[in-house]
């Protein structure tokens, strides 16, 4: 049963497409995480599923029935704020309790279901406290609490960790994740952070310029982005401009470079002769030391040869920076695990990734 | 050569030097009206007053004339502040909630009597009401004094209004209230401070405002300003001080009892809500 449906939802500001034809639905007690560059169209979605914006075209539904005609009131929809919009002049009791108050459950009911949402939360004993006296965490959780009170069919959550430091940002992610499967509420979370729409998502769907460009599971994401745009704002990633050579062996193909660089793949989409977009991923690639012996050069692995220009110890990963010759510049990400060769600027150091991890994009 | 440092504090000591020169200037006429209104001379002379008692202020409670204006001023004042307040609130709201494109220019043309000399409405209002034969002085000085304090109501609940985030409405519209509910439990609540606010200069300028009451009133229905004025011209004693003197009482009382209810630094300091 889907909780949600949009279907052919097109939204125009004059002759500003923000959304144009988006077709999206969500099955009870998933979570949904729409992903985007600001300006991609991912608010103006979350507004029409709120009520605050009608689309030109296109229908919204919730739990099989229409709501373009509905105000937001009339919806049962619960919207955590990216500023988190709690009411100022009212205690953090009375903001858990206003959405109670005007759904509807009935008064000697409130105090008891304040009661359960922060103990859910986790912030009993902060009843009286006005927002100003809570933290940023804090007033998060009040206003996940105060969102989840009414038991709305959809929680949307926008942008719900922005507003953290980085370490509370991982523990609050963990709870965030944690509190919303325990009462099953079918969510969807609005967001540019790629990290927050990979973990919190059971699916995530990429928007760009007012389009759907792919939904799938985080994983599959990240490892077949749909085009171009996906792949580069899904992770880091290698770059090359490259022209497809004519002969190939069994499945491999070989594209070189405009820097003269050859570089073989796995995956290749057409047969055609023609230039595509090659992406690796940083931590896809070896970094061994030039003096390691002599390597045989496998037709199913890319052996480039290149001078480290930079090294990041940044604790659990290494940041290596390798110039190739002709001007290419590669980002290498190794795990601080094991026995790692240390490199230092200056260093010429041989590059190895599988053809099967080269991503295809033809131009 | 002087050092930095010396400059530094060279600077520092001038700069509390003006800071206490300005008080001087600005308290100075306040004194020296407070204690001219104790001389126990019966003409004016010189100051300091050689000796002081308070038959002044006893002529001023007996002054039949100076009465009849404070209490003419105390009806317009407070009537003009209601009708500047809820005037000038409503405005505002709807002016906050006009797109970008129209917000601007009607903001200009409800501002526009803030631009215009006194002596201007004050003798265009004239013009006006000499073609409206019956409309009582009152009523008259009333629409006055409207259009000189709406524009500070207007835009003392603007101020409030932009501090107030449009996602606490959306907060409340999500969670199921309408808007006229959220208007009345989130919007007013967080504004109500500046609204106070635009309510007390519109009370202030109502009490003080001389030109435009000049133009309106008549020998039956004077406020206290013209009151003050005429007497000035006719008998110039000082009845004028003690009247001067009993008025900032009632403003030390007014604004004691709008501390006690609102907290005054946060309404007078502010003016608009801090989260």
């Amino acid at each position: 049963m889907n909780v949600l449906e949009l279907k052919d939802v097109t939204k125009k500001y004059g002759e500003f497409v923000a959304v144009e034809g988006v077709c999206l639905e969500i099955e009870e007690g998933k979570i949904l995480s729409l992903l985007g560059p600001s300006g991609c169209g991912k608010s103006t979605t979350l507004r029409m599923i709120a009520g605050f914006t009608t689309p030109n075209s296109g229908t919204v539904a919730i739990a099989g029935e229409n709501v373009d005609h509905l105000k937001p009131y009339e919806r049962n929809v619960g919207l955590l704020f990216q500023d988190y919009a709690l009411f100022p002049h009212m205690t953090v009791e009375q903001n858990v309790a206003y959405g109670l108050r005007y759904r509807g459950t009935p008064k000697p009911m409130i105090p008891s279901r304040v009661q359960q949402m922060l103990s859910l939360v986790r912030m009993l004993g902060m009843e009286a406290r006005y927002p100003s006296q809570l933290s940023g965490g804090q007033q998060q959780r009040v206003a996940l609490a105060r969102a989840l009170a009414t038991d709305p069919q959809i929680v949307l959550l926008d942008e719900p960790l922005s507003a953290l430091d980085a370490k509370l940002r991982l523990e609050l992610r963990i709870e965030l994740k944690e509190i919303l499967r325990s009462v099953g509420a079918t969510t969807i979370v609005v967001t540019h952070d790629q990290e927050e729409a990979l973990s919190l998502g059971d699916e995530v769907v990429v928007m760009h310029a007012g389009k759907v460009i792919q939904r799938g599971s985080p994983i599959e994401i990240y490892k077949a982005p749909a085009d171009k745009f996906v792949a580069e704002f899904v992770g880091r990633s290698n770059w090359f401009c490259a022209t497809r050579r004519g002969r190939s062996s069994g499945d491999l193909s070989s594209y070189i470079t405009s820097n003269g660089i050859e570089i073989r793949t796995r995956s290749a989409p057409t047969d055609r002769r023609g230039s595509a977009d090659l992406c690796i991923r940083p931590e896809h690639i070896e970094l061994m030391d030039v003096t390691q012996g002599v390597v045989s050069d496998e037709p199913d692995q890319n052996l480039l040869e290149g001078v480290v220009v930079d090294v990041a110890p940044l604790g659990a990963d290494v940041h290596v920076v390798v110039d190739l010759p002709g001007e290419t510049r590669l980002q290498v990400i190794r795990k601080n695990v094991g026995r790692i060769p240390t490199v230092v600027p200056g260093q010429p150091v041989r590059l190895c990734f599988a053809a099967s991890d080269v991503l295809v994009f033809p131009t | 050569m002087l050092s930095k440092r010396h400059t530094d504090a060279g600077l520092g000591v001038l700069l509390k030097a003006t800071i206490a020169l300005t008080a001087v200037f600005l308290l100075l006429p306040v004194v020296m009206t407070v204690i001219m209104s104790f001389d126990s001379r019966n003409y004016l002379g010189q100051f300091p007053p050689p000796s002081l008692s308070t038959q002044w202020f006893t002529k001023f409670a007996h002054n039949g004339y100076l009465w009849s204006g404070l209490r003419t001023s105390l009806l317009l004042a407070t009537a003009t502040t209601v009708g500047a307040t809820t005037v000038g609130a409503l405005a505002a709201l709807a002016i906050s909630r006009m797109t970008a494109q129209w917000r601007d220019p009607v903001t200009t043309a409800f501002l526009s009597p803030l631009v215009l000399p006194g002596v201007i409405i004050g003798f265009a209002l004239l013009m006006a009401f000499s073609a409206l034969s019956a409309v009582p002085t009152f009523l008259k000085m009333l629409a006055g004094h409207l259009l000189i304090t709406v524009p500070f109501t207007i835009r003392m609940t603007l101020i409030g209004l932009a501090g107030i985030s449009a996602t606490l409405g959306e907060a409340a519209l999500s969670l199921g209230a309408n808007e006229r509910q959220s208007f009345f439990t989130i919007i007013l609540p967080l504004a109500k401070n500046s609204i106070a606010a635009g309510a007390i200069f519109a009370f202030a300028f109502s009490m003080d405002d001389l030109t435009i009451s000049l133009f309106l009133s008549d020998f039956n229905t004077y406020p206290l300003p013209v009151a003050l004025v005429g007497l000035m011209r006719s008998n110039f004693d000082l009845t004028l001080a003690a009247a001067a003197v009993f008025l900032m009482g009632l403003t030390v009382i007014i604004l004691i009892v709008l501390d006690r209810i609102f907290g005054l630094e946060r309404v007078i300091g502010h003016g608009i809500y801090k989260a």
